[in-house]
């Protein structure tokens, strides 16, 4: 299962179910909204409940006056009740102290007026105000002590205190009941609510709106990374981010895509090169080694010229030989992870028998080796490969240096590591091309012609060897007098 | 019919020079692309055969060059580069041919001819009067009768005979029979000639190599006289 998604999105085609499927800025647009939603309602339901509580209390501390009022009006003593005898009417006795335009208004309009009810321990009516008319206000036995809560008469939605009354024995003998009504705060509260459930769905969905096209704009670079990726191709790499304004995560992402690509269209550059190189590289010497042939059949020759063109067939065919078993090599160098057989070994000892064998070759240019040895440097190196990249400079070396100079093989200790160091008075290597000479079939000079015998591959191997044993090689050259190859060895190999 | 090769290949210029020159062609080698310019420039070749990747000048900028002094010698292109591009690339450049390497070197003459085939022409024979001359079989026939030639009065007679009803003069056939090798010495032309009119005349063709007085020589469609 988690293969095939792997494989669809390396095809490039994400999955069809699920989140997955939702852009980046829909996502962060849709956690946002949804942490704020969380947010927003705890905020309105704690404004709501602070509201509703305030309110309630503002009642409740009304209704406790109304009821000392009601109580010192009406001869009641809650801790001292003597019967319901003793009670006068209640609703004169609170309408009298009212002033007299404020009780005719009450009148007129019950509803707004405060409710007053008197009950006996069982919840009989005993007396009750006149603004109830035949209501009755709700009485709820299971509060023990003063209650305040909300009730419901005749469709009228009220505030309501029920107080015990207790006689000089502390017996329960019957409870007042004040109530006032509800509606002005209720339309107030339920004014409130109806704002927050309206307003929440216009917040969180204006809020969504918003991030979207906030987080669509901060995340557009990115749209501009997928639209350059969309249009690279192996054979179009030239193509680069543009880089954002600000210098956040986008800019550097952006950046590093297009180091990355820069790298890329390099390796991309070398190994066509390389191709190209090759394929001229190895059809030349079929083309030559063809037309020689084909040309020398098309007549009867003499036995003599049979022989020349058979001969030069030979050279170039054993040219060509070498060229094909040093890009084996090379191949396989880079193929395959090939682990180095590092060992210590003494520096001299393999210099002196390359040396011998080169020799020969320098010998016939009339070339002078000459070598100066630091004391017992010994190195971490592959034998076998340190050989081939001491030969491979050395015949480099004598193959460009004029008749009768010198090359000068040179091993020193500096404080950290052991330098060997191969210089010779020949041709030299332009400035401007020392970094190319590692380049497979490189050559400095351009003609691809085979008058040095050189095919371009001999450095390349020799840095990759070089690499492989972490040995520093570096270059140095003045043109037309003399180029110098510095081996650097590192530090392990210092034995002392 | 005298070519330049540009080619730093010494191995392929090397046989290319052998072959060619069996086939009686003059040929001359420029191992660089600036040489190859200039020798291409200063020289009146009848065909050019151009390497791509070459020193100092690349094929394509000689071809370029070429064409841009208004020189229209046919040009054959002769490279180891082979994808589409290349091909496209290089005859656009104004090359009139394109040959891959390795090739075959019986292509190589065969394409050679096409270039030097004359427009209106369908074959590549070429004739005057009875006389009819095969450049792929180096045959020259005075009606049904072969004529033995030597290499280089084939050379001649193939040249005056392409150039038919036109006045040769001495330096152009030096120019185009022989390589820059051969030292300024018209002399020697005169030697040909009297050889090839003493065979053409044996084989009953007349004498239809005329000379122009201290200009050259020429060969008429008799009747047009």
């Amino acid at each position: 299962m988690k293969k095939k998604t792997q494989n669809a999105l390396l095809k490039g085609q994400p999955p069809t179910k699920g989140w997955s499927v939702m852009s980046l800025r829909n996502r962060i647009a849709f956690y946002y909204t949804i942490a704020t939603a969380f947010l927003i309602a705890i905020v309105f339901t704690t404004i709501y409940f602070m509201v509703e509580k305030v309110v309630y209390k503002q009642f409740d501390d009304e209704i406790k006056s109304e009821i000392s009022e009601i109580l010192a009006d009406s001869n009641i003593s809650i801790h001292n009740f003597q019967g319901f005898a003793k009670i006068r009417d209640i609703d004169d006795a609170h309408n009298d102290n009212d002033h007299d335009d404020k009780s005719q208004k009450k009148k007129k309009f019950p509803v707004d007026t405060d409710f007053i009810q008197l009950v006996n321990s069982t919840g009989e009516v005993m007396n009750k105000s006149a603004s109830l008319s035949w209501c009755v206000l709700a009485f709820n036995p299971t509060h023990s002590g003063t209650a305040y809560f909300n009730s419901n008469f005749g469709g009228t939605m009220v505030r309501q205190a029920q107080v015990p009354l207790t006689n000089q024995q502390g017996v329960t003998e019957g409870y007042l009941l004040v109530a006032m009504p509800l509606k002005n705060a209720l339309i107030v509260l339920h004014d409130l609510q109806k704002i927050f459930f309206f307003s929440f769905p216009v917040i969180i969905l204006t809020l969504f709106i918003l991030t979207r096209l906030i987080a669509g704009k901060s995340i557009q670079p990115i749209e501009k990374v997928i639209a350059t990726a969309e249009k690279m191709s192996q054979e179009n790499l030239d193509q680069r981010i543009p880089l954002p304004y600000h210098h956040d995560e986008l800019y550097r992402l952006s950046a590093t895509m297009n180091a990355l690509l820069d790298r890329l269209e390099d390796a991309f550059m070398r190994e066509k090169n390389f191709t190209a190189d090759a394929s001229h590289e190895l059809k030349t010497p079929i083309a030559v080694l063809k037309g020689t042939l084909e040309v020398l059949i098309r007549k009867p020759r003499e036995r003599e010229q049979y022989e020349t063109k058979i001969q030069f067939c030979l050279t170039e065919l054993n040219r060509m030989g070498r060229m094909i078993d040093q890009l084996l090599l090379l191949a396989r160098y880079e193929s395959i992870k090939i682990k180095p057989h590092i060992e210590t070994i003494a520096l001299s000892r393999h210099l002196d028998t390359v040396i011998d064998r080169v020799r020969p070759a320098a010998l016939t240019k009339d070339i002078s080796l000459t070598v100066d040895h630091a004391e017992n440097a010994m190195v971490a190196a592959d034998p076998g490969m340190l050989d081939m990249i001491l030969e491979n400079i050395l015949s480099n070396a004598i193959k460009y240096s004029p008749s009768g100079s010198l090359i000068a093989i040179v091993t020193e200790r500096t404080t950290n590591a052991i330098v060997c160091r191969i210089s010779d008075q020949g041709i030299g290597i332009p400035q401007e091309k020392l970094q190319a000479v590692f380049d497979r079939f490189y050559r400095v000079d351009e003609s691809r012609n085979s008058s040095t015998g050189g095919l371009g591959l001999g450095l390349s191997i020799v840095k990759k060897l070089a690499d492989l044993q972490q040995i520093k090689i570096s270059l140095e050259s003045k043109e037309k007098s003399g180029t110098s190859f510095s081996l650097t060895f590192p530090v392990r190999g210092f034995n002392s | 019919m005298r070519l330049l090769i540009i080619e730093d290949e010494p191995g392929i210029a090397g046989f290319l020079k052998d072959g060619l020159e069996e086939e009686y062609f003059a040929v001359d080698i420029a191992y660089d692309g600036k040489t190859g310019l200039d020798m291409a420039l200063i020289n009146e070749y009848d065909l050019l055969i151009i390497d791509w990747m070459i020193p100092a000048l690349s094929g394509i900028e000689v071809c370029r060059q070429v064409r841009k002094a208004g020189n229209p010698v046919p040009i054959l292109f002769l490279t180891a580069k082979d994808t589409l591009e290349d091909v496209v690339f290089g005859l656009d450049a104004g090359a009139n041919d394109y040959i891959k390497k390795p090739f075959e070197f019986e292509e190589l003459l065969a394409r050679i001819r096409v270039q030097l085939r004359n427009k209106n022409q369908n074959d590549d024979s070429l004739s005057a009067g009875i006389l009819t001359i095969n450049p792929v079989t180096h045959q020259v026939f005075c009606g049904s009768n072969e004529i033995t030639l030597t290499p280089k009065e084939f050379a001649l007679l193939e040249y005056l005979i392409r150039n038919k009803d036109r006045v040769c003069t001495r330096s152009r056939i030096i120019e185009h029979v022989w390589d820059i090798h051969f030292d300024s010495d018209t002399s020697v032309i005169d030697v040909y000639i009297t050889f090839l009119r003493r065979k053409l005349e044996a084989a009953g063709a007349g004498n239809i190599i005329q000379t122009i007085r201290g200009v050259g020589y020429i060969v008429r469609e008799p009747g047009v006289s």
